[in-house]
C-alpha cells in the first residue's frame, strides 16, 4: 500500500526561540517575562495582540523580556540601564541572536 | 271566685261585642244579617277548584256582604279565614303540579312546563280576591300564595323551570313575553334569579368555548362582545328591563346585570385561554390574537396568579424534564418571554413564570453551550432565538433604580419582594442573566470559536470573514474587552493564512497549518501523538521554512488536531479520505507491515490512550481498509474483503465524554488547588473536609464551595489519590 497525502490542514503554536531549548516544556513550567510574569508567548500588560506587535528582547546576559517590559523598566532613571534581573549592564543582542549569521537552528 | 267585678267585666265586653256585630239593629236582626254576609263573602272567596265550572256569583251581593262585615270590623278575621282556606285548598294544585311534572319527566318537553307556569297563573287568578278588597288584602293574598307554591314546589320543577329558560335563548322563541309575564305574576323571576342568571352564565361559557377554544390568530372579544349585543341583551330585556319605557331607560336598568355577564364572559375566555396558554406559547406569533384577549380579560379579571399557577404547572409537565431539548426548553423560554411581555408589560407574570425555568435551565450543562451556539448561528435547525429586527445591543445588567428617572414607575403591586424589572432588557442579555456572570460565555464562546475556526482549511477560507462579523456583533452585546481574546483568535487565522503563502511561495508544501498563539486558544488538550513516517517529515520541512520566515519563532505541533486529506493505493483499488491526524497516523504505519497489534500501533505513535486508538482504527474499518482478525490484532486489506459483521464496533460504546467549558474551567483551577490540598495533607497526616476547606480560603483566588471541593476531593479518591475513613481524608500512600 502507498499512502499520498494530498492535502493536510495541520494545527501548530508558534513558541518565541528563547535560546533554551525547552521543546519539551510542559505548560506549567513555562517561561515568563521577568517583568511582567506573563509567558513570552502571551503580551506584556499594555498590549492586546502577541506576536510580532509584542515582540522580545534578548539580552548579552541571556535573559529575555517583552520588548516593551525592559524599554519602560530602561526608561526609569532607577534601572541604571541594568539588567532587571542580574544588574549587568543592559545589552540587547537584537533582534535575535539566532537570526544571526552562522547559528545553528536547532 | 269570679267576683261581681269580673261578672261585670264579662257582661261589658260581651255588650260590646254584640253591639258591634249586631250594630243599631233592633233585636237580633243585625247579628243575623250578619251571618248572612259572612256566609255570602266566605263562599265567594272560597278557592275552588278550578276545574270545577262554577256560577259567577252576583257581585252587587257580595259586596254589600263585605261592606256589612266591614262595617263590623270583622274584615281582619275574614282575611285570615280566606288564607287558610287557601292552604287548605292548596292540594288541588299540587295535583295540578305532579300531573304535568310527570309529563314533563316522560316528555322532556320543556312546553309541558311552559303550560305548568300557564296553569299556575290560572289558579292564581282564580284565587285572587277581588280589586275591590283593596291592595292590602291582595298584597296579602300574593304573599300566601306564593309562599305556599314555592315551599311545594319540587326540584323537578326547578331543573324544569331551567330548561325551560335556556329554551328561550334560541331567538326565535315565540312565547317569551308571555313565559316572562307568568314568571311576573308568580314571582318567580325575584325567586329565580340566580336560576335564570345561571341560564345566561352557562349560555355564555359554551358558547365562548364552542367559538374560541383553539383559535389563536386572531382576538375574539370583540366578536364575543358584538354576539352578547345581539343575543344575550335582547334575552336578558324582558327580565331585568321589564317596565323599562324607553332603550334609555332600559339600558339603565340592564347596566348592573349587563356588567355581571360581560364580566362572566371574560372570566370564562380567561379561563380558557389560561388553560391554553402553554399551547399558545408554542404557537407565538401565530397566537397573538388570544394573547391580547387575555390581556384585556386579565384587566378585567383578577386571575393573573390563576395564569402563572396554570403556566408553571404546563412548564413543569411539559418541558422542564430530562426528555426535552435544551434547545427547545430555550426557545419555549424565550418565547415565553415574548408572550408574556404581551399579556403583561411589566413583567411580574413573567418573573414569576421565569423563575422555575432559569432555575431549572442553570442546571443543564449544555445551557450555556445552547445559548452560544444559537448566538453564533450555529444551529442546525436555523430557528433563532433572537430576533433578527431586534437591535443589537449591549448586555444589561441588572441596574438599581435610577431615582432621577422621571418616567420611573413604582412597581407593580403583585410583584414579589424580589422581583426585579427587566422591562427594557432584550432576549439575550435575559438569557445570559440565567447566569450570575457572563463569563461563562465568553469562555464558551472561545471554545466554540476555536472549534468552528479549526475547522476552516484554505477551500472555505472565507467563513473567516463570517466569524469575524459574527464576533463584532457579539462585541457589542459583550464588551470589547471580553473579546479580545477572540480578536487575537481571527488574527492568528489571517496571519497564517498570509505566513502560509508566503512559505508555499519558497517551497511548496501540501501543508497548510493553522499557526495559533498559545494563551489565547481555549486550552487545547494536548497530546503526545509523534506523527510517523513522511509525515514528520514533511512536518521538519515546513518548520524549517517557518523558522527561514519569522527568525525569532519556532512551531510547536499540535499533531491531534487538523484533518488530512489521504489517497491510499491498494493492490485492487483506491481510497480517498479526509481523516483526523491520528488515523492518517495509523494508516502510515500500516504501509510499514501490514499486521499491527494494537499495542505497537500506540507505541508506533507516541502516546495516545486506548479509545482514541480504537476510534481511529474503527474509522478504517468502516471504511474496509483494515480488519481485525483477533482481538487487538489489525490486518491491513490489500485486497477488498465482504465486510464482516463489525461486532466490535457495537460492542465498545466509543463515547467521548463531553465536558463543558465551564466544568473544564473548574476542573483546571482545582488542579491548582489539589497542589495545596497535597501540601496540607503531607504536613498535618488527616483532615476532615471543612478544615481543608477554611485553609484553603487562605489560597488567593479561591472561591469554591464546600461542595464543590467534597465533588472534587471525591473524584480525588476514584482516581486513587486520597482515601477517606470516618471523614477525614488523608493521601493514599
Amino acid at each position: 500500500m502507498k499512502v499520498t497525502v494530498k492535502y493536510w490542514h495541520p494545527v501548530a503554536q508558534w513558541r518565541w526561540d528563547t535560546g533554551n531549548d525547552n521543546a519539551n516544556a510542559t505548560d506549567e513550567n513555562e517561561d515568563v517575562c521577568g517583568i511582567c510574569r506573563v509567558p513570552y508567548e502571551g503580551c506584556c500588560p499594555s498590549c492586546k495582540i502577541p506576536g510580532d506587535d509584542c515582540p522580545l528582547i534578548w539580552g548579552e546576559c541571556t535573559h529575555v523580556f517583552h520588548m516593551h517590559c525592559l524599554l519602560k523598566w530602561i526608561g526609569t532613571p532607577a534601572s541604571k540601564q541594568q539588567c532587571p534581573m542580574d544588574r549587568r549592564a543592559w545589552g540587547g543582542c537584537s533582534p535575535h541572536p539566532i537570526a544571526l549569521p552562522n547559528v545553528p537552528l536547532q | 271566685m269570679a267576683g261581681d267585678a269580673l261578672r261585670a267585666q264579662v257582661t261589658a265586653r260581651w255588650q260590646e261585642g254584640f253591639t258591634r256585630l249586631n250594630r243599631a239593629e233592633p233585636g237580633i236582626s243585625g247579628l243575623i244579617a250578619y251571618s248572612e254576609a259572612w256566609n255570602i263573602a266566605t263562599d265567594f272567596l272560597r278557592p275552588r277548584d278550578i276545574s270545577d265550572p262554577s256560577d259567577a256569583p252576583d257581585l252587587a251581593t257580595v259586596k254589600a256582604a263585605f261592606d256589612l262585615i266591614n262595617r263590623s270590623r270583622r274584615l281582619p278575621v275574614m282575611l285570615e279565614t280566606y288564607l287558610d282556606a287557601i292552604c287548605n285548598q292548596f292540594h288541588l294544585i299540587i295535583q295540578d303540579i305532579d300531573r304535568y311534572l310527570a309529563e314533563y319527566e316522560q316528555s322532556g318537553d320543556t312546553a309541558v312546563v311552559l303550560q305548568l307556569v300557564f296553569r299556575l297563573v290560572m289558579w292564581y287568578r282564580a284565587w285572587a280576591p277581588i280589586e275591590e278588597l283593596g291592595p292590602t288584602i291582595r298584597a296579602a293574598y300574593t304573599l300566601t300564595f306564593q309562599t305556599r307554591l314555592f315551599s311545594i314546589l319540587p326540584p323537578a320543577f326547578v331543573r324544569g323551570f331551567k330548561a325551560l329558560c335556556a329554551s328561550t335563548l334560541v331567538p326565535t322563541a315565540q312565547h317569551a313575553p308571555t313565559m316572562w309575564e307568568a314568571f311576573e305574576v308568580l314571582g318567580m323571576t325575584d325567586r329565580y334569579e340566580g336560576i335564570i342568571a345561571s341560564v345566561g352564565y352557562e349560555r355564555i361559557e359554551q358558547y365562548v368555548r364552542e367559538t374560541c377554544a383553539g383559535k389563536w390568530d386572531t382576538p375574539c372579544l370583540e366578536a364575543l362582545r358584538a354576539w352578547m349585543t345581539g343575543q344575550i341583551v335582547p334575552w336578558m330585556l324582558p327580565m331585568y328591563a321589564k317596565g323599562a319605557l324607553n332603550t334609555e331607560d332600559a339600558r339603565g336598568m340592564l347596566q348592573n346585570v349587563g356588567s355581571r355577564f360581560d364580566f362572566h364572559m371574560n372570566k370564562t375566555l380567561c379561563d380558557l385561554r389560561t388553560s391554553e396558554i402553554f399551547d399558545i406559547i408554542i404557537d407565538f406569533p401565530d397566537s397573538s390574537g388570544a394573547l391580547q384577549d387575555l390581556k384585556e380579560c386579565l384587566q378585567r379579571v383578577d386571575q393573573r396568579a390563576m395564569l402563572v399557577q396554570a403556566l408553571r404547572k404546563a412548564n413543569r409537565k411539559r418541558l422542564l424534564h430530562p426528555g426535552a431539548d435544551t434547545k427547545l426548553i430555550l426557545s419555549q423560554y424565550v418565547a415565553t418571554i415574548r408572550c408574556l411581555r404581551i399579556v403583561d408589560p411589566p413583567g411580574v407574570l413573567l418573573f414569576k413564570v421565569a423563575d422555575p425555568i432559569r432555575r431549572y435551565l442553570r442546571e443543564r450543562p449544555d445551557t450555556i453551550r445552547s445559548i452560544v451556539a444559537n448566538l453564533v448561528g450555529d444551529d442546525d435547525s436555523g430557528d433563532s432565538l433572537v430576533d433578527e429586527n431586534e437591535p443589537i445591543q449591549p448586555l444589561q445588567q441588572l441596574e438599581i433604580d435610577d431615582y432621577n428617572d422621571p418616567n420611573w414607575d413604582p412597581e407593580p403591586i403583585d410583584a414579589g419582594p424580589d422581583f426585579r424589572t427587566n422591562k427594557p432588557s432584550d432576549v439575550i442579555s435575559t438569557l445570559v442573566s440565567i447566569y450570575d456572570s457572563k463569563d461563562l460565555f465568553v469562555k464558551e464562546l472561545q471554545v466554540l470559536l476555536a472549534q468552528r475556526l479549526l475547522a476552516i482549511t484554505d477551500e472555505n477560507f472565507e467563513k473567516v470573514e463570517k466569524e469575524r462579523r459574527n464576533i463584532e456583533i457579539l462585541k457589542i452585546r459583550f464588551g470589547e474587552a471580553a473579546l479580545q481574546v477572540c480578536e487575537v483568535m481571527l488574527k492568528d487565522m489571517t496571519d497564517s493564512k498570509r505566513i502560509d503563502s508566503h512559505v508555499q511561495s519558497q517551497k511548496a508544501s501540501i501543508l497548510h497549518p493553522t499557526i495559533i498563539s498559545r494563551h489565547f486558544w481555549p486550552s487545547l488538550e494536548s497530546s503526545d501523538i509523534v506523527m510517523p513516517g513522511q509525515f514528520q517529515a514533511l512536518q521538519n520541512e515546513y518548520a524549517k521554512e517557518f523558522s527561514t520566515f519569522k527568525p525569532d519563532k519556532r512551531l510547536r505541533w499540535l499533531s491531534h488536531l487538523g484533518t488530512v486529506h489521504l489517497e491510499l493505493q491498494l493492490q485492487d483499488r483506491v481510497v480517498e479520505a479526509d481523516v483526523p491526524p491520528l488515523e492518517a497516523a495509523f494508516i502510515e504505519l500500516f504501509s510499514e507491515k501490514n499486521i499491527w497489534t494494537m499495542d505497537e500501533l500506540i507505541d508506533g505513535v507516541g502516546a495516545v490512550d486506548r479509545p482514541a486508538a480504537l476510534r481511529a482504527l474503527i474509522t478504517w474499518i468502516d471504511l474496509g481498509v483494515i480488519k481485525e482478525d483477533e482481538v487487538n490484532t489489525f490486518r491491513l486489506l490489500e485486497v477488498a474483503e465482504e465486510a464482516a459483521p463489525s461486532s466490535r464496533i457495537a460492542s465498545v460504546a466509543v463515547e467521548e465524554p463531553m465536558m463543558s467549558a465551564a466544568q473544564q474551567q473548574l476542573a483546571d483551577q482545582m488542579r491548582l488547588y489539589w497542589k495545596f490540598i497535597e501540601g496540607m495533607l503531607t504536613n498535618l497526616g488527616t483532615l476532615p473536609l471543612d478544615r481543608i476547606q477554611t485553609m484553603l480560603r487562605f489560597a488567593p483566588g479561591y472561591d469554591q464551595t464546600i461542595e464543590q471541593l467534597a465533588g472534587f476531593m471525591e473524584a480525588a479518591r476514584r482516581e486513587g489519590l486520597v482515601v477517606v475513613r470516618d471523614g477525614m481524608w488523608k493521601l493514599n500512600r
